[in-house]
């Protein structure tokens, strides 16, 4: 399981994408998932190569940051709730602008080894109801048991 | 019964590692149903011209922008509808477009 409740942070502050992903990225950072180098490459990343989805017939869109593996300590997924959407490019084409209020942020170092939760998480990008589930929780336990019999 | 037809492909995104992946993962999925075997290969922007030059995919699919002079007259197909669920069947009409006229 590539959720960590540890790494679920609801009703976070932020203006910009760039905030959003610094705020979340610090917190991998903090519990030892990744490493110092982590939230300037989460951003640099992001700038680069945006990963702002759409969601379907909701009022917010998704992020899905990540970066590279020399940046990762452990896998793990996080979750990250803002107050408020805010501006994110599309993957893919940069030119449509999103506005992303879930991030659901990534560390993984083996793809190849995660690729059953990484088509879960897939699934996931595609349930819109399940995502302002999440967006509407009041607490990370909460998003835990909606995410991980998804995830599981 | 005649071996399937492998279908060497490439997948590009940002980082060449996770959305790659699951892109590779799915157009397998979907050459496996059709009959075919899927030989996928994962990359970033910056590899492709590379990779495109020792793989000799018979397509690229992206999820990233790409240079389209890095191609090298290999078919490219926009590969996001994969991953938000929106535009599956006309990804999947244009790799059969594109195996259709490499007459395999």
């Amino acid at each position: 399981m590539l959720l960590r409740k540890d790494l679920i942070r609801l009703n976070v502050a932020a203006e910009t994408s760039e905030e959003a992903l610094r705020a979340m990225a610090q917190v991998f950072v903090d519990t030892g998932v990744a490493k110092e180098s982590y939230p300037d490459a989460i951003v640099l990343r992001e700038s680069k190569y945006p990963t702002g989805l759409p969601v379907q017939d909701k009022d917010f869109d998704i992020a899905t940051p990540h970066t590279f593996a020399e940046h990762v300590n452990e896998e793990a997924m996080g979750v990250c709730v803002l107050q408020h959407p805010v501006q994110f490019q599309q993957m893919g084409t940069p030119e449509i602008t999103l506005h992303p209020q879930i991030l659901l942020m990534l560390a993984i170092v083996d793809p190849q080894a995660q690729i059953k939760t990484l088509r879960k998480i897939m699934k996931l990008i595609q349930n819109p109801d399940a995502l302002s589930a999440v967006r509407d929780a009041k607490t990370p336990d909460e998003v835990y048991d909606i995410l991980s019999p998804l995830l599981a | 019964m005649a071996r399937p037809k492998v279908v060497k492909f490439l997948t590009v995104c940002g980082s060449g590692i996770v959305t790659s992946s699951m892109i590779a993962n799915i157009i397998s999925e979907f050459l496996e149903e059709e009959g075919y075997e899927p030989e996928p290969s994962e990359c970033n922007p910056s590899e492709m011209a590379n990779f495109i030059a020792r793989v000799r995919p018979m397509f690229v699919a992206n999820a990233s922008p790409i240079d389209a002079d890095e191609l090298d007259g290999t078919p490219a197909i926009p590969a996001i509808g994969l991953i938000t669920g929106l535009g599956v069947d006309e990804f999947k009409d244009k790799v059969r477009e594109v195996l259709q006229a490499a007459g395999i």
